[in-house]
């Protein structure tokens, strides 16, 4: 690696960053496995093809794969006129949904695209839009960003966007990963602390206490109902006809992998015991197969993109360059430890894929895009000067 | 200069979240240990038990063999057709070829065809070559099991001793409910992986635990015996117009059924079916108790008044208290006066002076009136439970009744005359011939049983069953005057009739009336045992309701000379060349 970084030195002076291409590049086919061993049985029963996602999701990385290239050689710079565009339009797509949006799986939250046959989720749009906004918006700023003034009015302008996606796709975990990449760019771009630790402060008291007014509740109350899913995480066992039932299956998936794992494609669970699992509940499976150890090695490779992330959002050329990649990096960190805690039953159950590996072509194309911005960011940086 | 420090601010930031992102996915890989760890058995076990479909195999049912190994109770391969409804892919193909080969009615096959369910038994007890017919076929969606069914190769043969087994394979009568934990085996299990809908998973294989089959139940019954005692039975019957006929071969020595027989018998291969007249017309209820009725063993089940046959007990009471000697006189005039009631004697002129062996040769009834008076209530009473008369024998045969006798309390001196030869109480026959056996062997009180041992699929022996056997019930000089008595009852009494020549019998004859006496109709039986000084064979034969002639020295006894006539030579207590009276005793004990 560093005798082929120095070889670069000497012919572009530009830093390529090979490691975060290789560990895109690992995901993406391992998820591509992944889904494979856990459709394959269950496409079979319905679509008669095995490959049937296998087939659907290498269309899209693919497409991604070429998205990734295109935008990693772009400079990232060209993409600053079209922040304000970005947000209308991911606005704009977001609010069709509840008009021209198709379901799947009893949710309402893919567009169609006219005359390919493909869907679109507008929510994925909006994350990509949300990070180049906001990135821009710092940037014009100036000196107001230092100011509390300036962080209410960043975070006034991300708010409108998280209440579209939660309230109109129906869409909670969306509409969390959007604030939280806010929340994160925000940090960044802020210099100060007190203020963060003052809200997280608040934050995390009132989520206790509302856990504690929820689990003194009794089912027969009315309120009972609507906090199910929260009842149920805290124990899945008393739920597992109905809301706890996932949240259990994904558990015995887990724990029946035990530290070796069944093997690849030895799954139980994923003979229709978790329906749908190549979508979020795809870890679990990875769990079960390839046990504690499969587990280590995705969370160590998330950990890798996302130490590589940092070092190319420290070592940007400029503050928007930095903040681009500071949402990817956020993005994917939401998203990773979203996923892994709802599947190990650490919070509530609620559906977030898991970048690169879950199932779903519009996550990973605007995922792919987002790293080629990241890998464009990397190839601005000056070896010289640095 | 600012920017630069804004930057600086901005790492700073920028490795807060990388460290924060990182701290959290280490408490998550933590959360991940604890449950691949130290909850996977906890998780690993529910989940197999999601996903595995248990299906048991029956286990063989352990036959049951007779005294020389032949068996009597077997099984025969039968098939159970099921259908698995989401298999099925014609499904009026299926109901059509089904209730063609199954000879059932299409809305009963379409019925279970078309319910929604994981597996639905169409048919059990399906004959093999069926069972092979629709195998034939391959219907997607119809499976057809191979399963064990009981079958009973002498039929009737013993039906009412051997019981027979039920849809699970289980006892319901007889001796297949007694040893029910020996014959049963235990049943296996073939577990398979299923997906969430139910469908067996081919790749991940099953695990099997397979089915113990039951032991062999060896018994002390002698199917030549059985079947020349059910013959003789049958003829019997048949002859007297009798409603029913029961013989009773027993070793007295030791308590050892050789056969058990009570016509009519039923068919053990088609137990449910009633075989008595007005079959077709009745209901459920009525059919059940017609059947209980046909399955009844009389030797067991039912009591009867045993009449003279138990002066047998009443003069072994007598010798046993000293109240009496052979040499002891009595005088009949033809009836006895007991308070004020007349008790007359079966000979109208009475058999005038004689002494105590030949009051028992005549079956005196006066005579044992005066005995049994003289003993009192107390005394012969004790000796009842002294002989074991009033508890059940204990054989190895489900529902024993009990012995129906006044009680001591309400025994005035006419009770007592009429309990004296054989009258107003009941016993069952297999409790006379039990006690009995006592009388002349000597003083031993054993159990009859059937059941001798079992043993497994090798032939290695499991376990040998041991019976009590209660020494000193009457004394040995008791049981050899007794004995002498019996060969002259025999030889020269009423008991002629059962003489086999060339062998020394014993015996007594009865003939006692069926309640209530106004009917008219009697129960004739005949008590023998060979040889008559050193019983190795006992035989009792009983005719319910004979028409015509109805005495039991007359119709009985004949049925046990034939008897004795044929087993004793197979049993080797008779020689017809070599006339011994001291051998044989091998060949019957064991």
């Amino acid at each position: 690696m560093a005798g082929r970084v120095k070889k670069k030195r000497e012919q572009t002076e530009y830093f390529f960053d090979y490691t975060l291409l290789f560990v895109i590049l690992f995901l993406l086919g391992f998820g591509l496995i992944m889904i494979y061993s856990v459709s394959s049985y269950e496409a079979y029963a319905k679509y008669n093809d095995a490959a049937y996602f296998l087939k659907k999701q290498l269309l899209s990385g693919i497409l991604g794969l070429i998205a990734m290239i295109v935008v990693a050689n772009i400079p990232y710079h060209f993409w600053a006129r079209f922040s304000e565009l970005g947000y209308l339009v991911s606005a704009i797509l977001v609010i069709m949904v509840p008009f021209f949006g198709v379901e799947a799986n009893g949710a309402k939250r893919w567009l169609p695209i006219p005359g390919i046959g493909l869907t679109i989720q507008p929510a994925e749009v909006a994350k990509l839009c949300m990070i180049l906004f906001l990135a821009n918006l710092v940037c014009s700023m100036g000196k107001l960003i230092r100011q509390p003034r300036g962080m209410i009015f960043l975070m006034l302008t991300a708010i409108p966007m998280v209440v579209l996606v939660w309230k109109l796709t129906n869409n909670l975990s969306s509409a969390i990963i959007i604030l939280g990449i806010s929340v994160f760019m925000i940090f960044v771009a802020s210099p100060d602390y007190k203020l963060f630790i003052i809200l997280g402060a608040i934050g995390s008291a009132a989520v206790g206490g509302l856990l504690y007014y929820i689990s003194k509740l009794n089912m027969s109350d009315l309120e009972g109902f609507r906090f199910k899913r929260i009842l149920a995480w805290m124990n899945p066992e008393a739920y597992a006809s109905d809301v706890g039932y996932q949240t259990l299956q994904s558990l015995y998936a887990i724990g029946s992998g035990g530290v070796v794992g069944k093997g690849l494609g030895q799954s139980m669970q994923k003979l229709g015991f978790i329906p749908e699992a190549q979508n979020d509940m795809i870890f679990s499976i990875i769990c079960e197969e390839l046990g504690l150890f499969g587990a280590i090695i995705i969370i160590t490779m998330f950990l890798v993109l996302l130490w590589r992330m940092m070092l190319i959002a420290n070592n940007a050329p400029d503050l928007f360059g930095a903040l681009l990649v500071v949402g990817v990096m956020g993005h994917i960190a939401i998203q990773v430890i979203l996923n892994v805690a709802v599947v190990t039953n650490s919070i509530p159950n609620t559906g977030i894929s898991l970048p690169f590996i879950s199932y779903g072509g519009t996550s990973v194309l605007f995922l792919l895009i987002e790293m080629g911005l990241v890998l464009n960011v990397a190839k601005r940086i000056q070896l010289r000067e640095a | 200069m600012q920017n630069t420090r804004n930057r600086f601010a901005n790492r700073k930031k920028v490795l807060v979240i990388f460290l924060a992102c990182g701290g959290l996915l280490m408490l998550l890989f933590v959360r991940l240990v604890y449950l691949m760890v130290w909850r996977s058995d906890y998780y690993g076990a529910k989940a197999t038990d999601l996903h595995e479909r248990e299906r048991s195999i029956k286990a063989a049912r352990g036959q049951i063999v007779d005294c020389n190994g032949v068996i009597i109770a077997d099984n025969r391969t039968v098939c159970t057709v099921s259908v698995i409804h989401n298999q099925i892919e014609n499904p009026e193909e299926v109901i059509r070829v089904l209730s063609r080969e199954l000879g059932m009615p299409e809305e009963t096959v379409r019925k279970r065809v078309e319910k929604y369910s994981s597996i639905e038994r169409v048919k059990s007890n399906v004959s093999k070559s069926v069972g092979d017919a629709i195998r034939e076929y391959d219907l997607a969606g119809v499976k057809v099991d191979e399963d064990y069914k009981r079958y009973y190769p002498y039929g009737d043969l013993a039906s009412k001793v051997l019981g027979f087994t039920g849809s699970d394979n289980q006892g319901i009568i007889g001796l297949e409910v007694v040893y029910e934990e020996y014959l049963e085996g235990k049943a296996g299990t073939i577990l398979t992986m299923t997906d969430a809908r139910g469908v067996e998973v081919e790749t991940a294989g099953e695990r099997r635990i397979e089915p113990v089959d039951g032991n062999t139940l060896h018994l002390s019954l002698d199917v030549n015996i059985q079947s020349y005692a059910q013959q003789l039975a049958e003829q019997a019957m048949k002859a007297k117009s009798a409603r029913s006929v029961s013989i009773l071969v027993m070793n007295p020595q030791n308590g050892e059924i050789l056969a058990m027989v009570n016509v009519p018998e039923f068919d053990l291969n088609d137990p449910f079916t009633v075989t008595v007249e007005g079959g077709a017309e009745i209901s459920e209820k009525e059919k059940q108790n017609l059947l209980n009725q046909m399955w009844r063993n009389g030797c067991i089940n039912d009591t009867y008044e045993p009449g003279s046959t138990f002066k047998v007990i009443t003069a072994a009471a007598g010798l046993e208290a000293g109240v009496v000697t052979k040499e002891s006189g009595f005088s009949c005039p033809g009836y006895i006066i007991v308070d004020d009631r007349r008790i007359r004697c079966h000979k109208n002129g009475g058999h005038g002076s004689q002494d105590f062996v030949h009051a028992t040769m005549n079956s005196c009834n006066p005579a044992f009136v005066s005995l049994g008076l003289k003993l009192g209530t107390e005394r012969f009473y004790s000796y009842f439970e002294q002989f074991g008369l009033l508890t059940k024998t204990g054989i190895d045969l489900p529902g024993e009744a009990g012995t129906i006798m006044h009680k001591p309390e309400n025994i005035g001196p006419v009770e007592l005359a009429t309990v004296s030869f054989g009258q107003s109480f009941q016993i069952t026959p297999v409790q006379l011939i039990t006690t009995v056996s006592s009388i002349i062997n000597g003083g031993k009180r054993i159990t009859p049983h059937m059941g001798v041992k079992v043993t497994d699929e090798q032939g290695n022996t499991l376990e040998t069953f041991e019976y009590p056997v209660q020494e000193g019930v009457v004394s040995e000089e008791t049981s050899e005057t007794m004995r002498y008595i019996l060969e002259k009852v025999v030889a020269e009494g009423g008991g002629k009739n059962g003489q086999v020549q060339g062998v020394r019998i014993g015996g007594k004859t009865a003939t006692s009336q069926t309640l209530p006496r106004s009917e008219k109709q009697y129960i004739s039986s005949f008590l023998g045992f060979a040889p008559a000084d050193d019983p190795q064979i006992i035989a009792l034969a009983i005719i319910n309701r004979p028409q015509g002639t109805y005495y039991g020295g007359q119709i009985a006894a004949p049925i046990v000379r034939q008897l004795f006539e044929n087993i004793l030579p197979y049993l080797g207590i008779m020689d017809y060349n070599e006339i011994s009276e001291e051998k044989g005793e091998e060949s019957v004990s064991e």
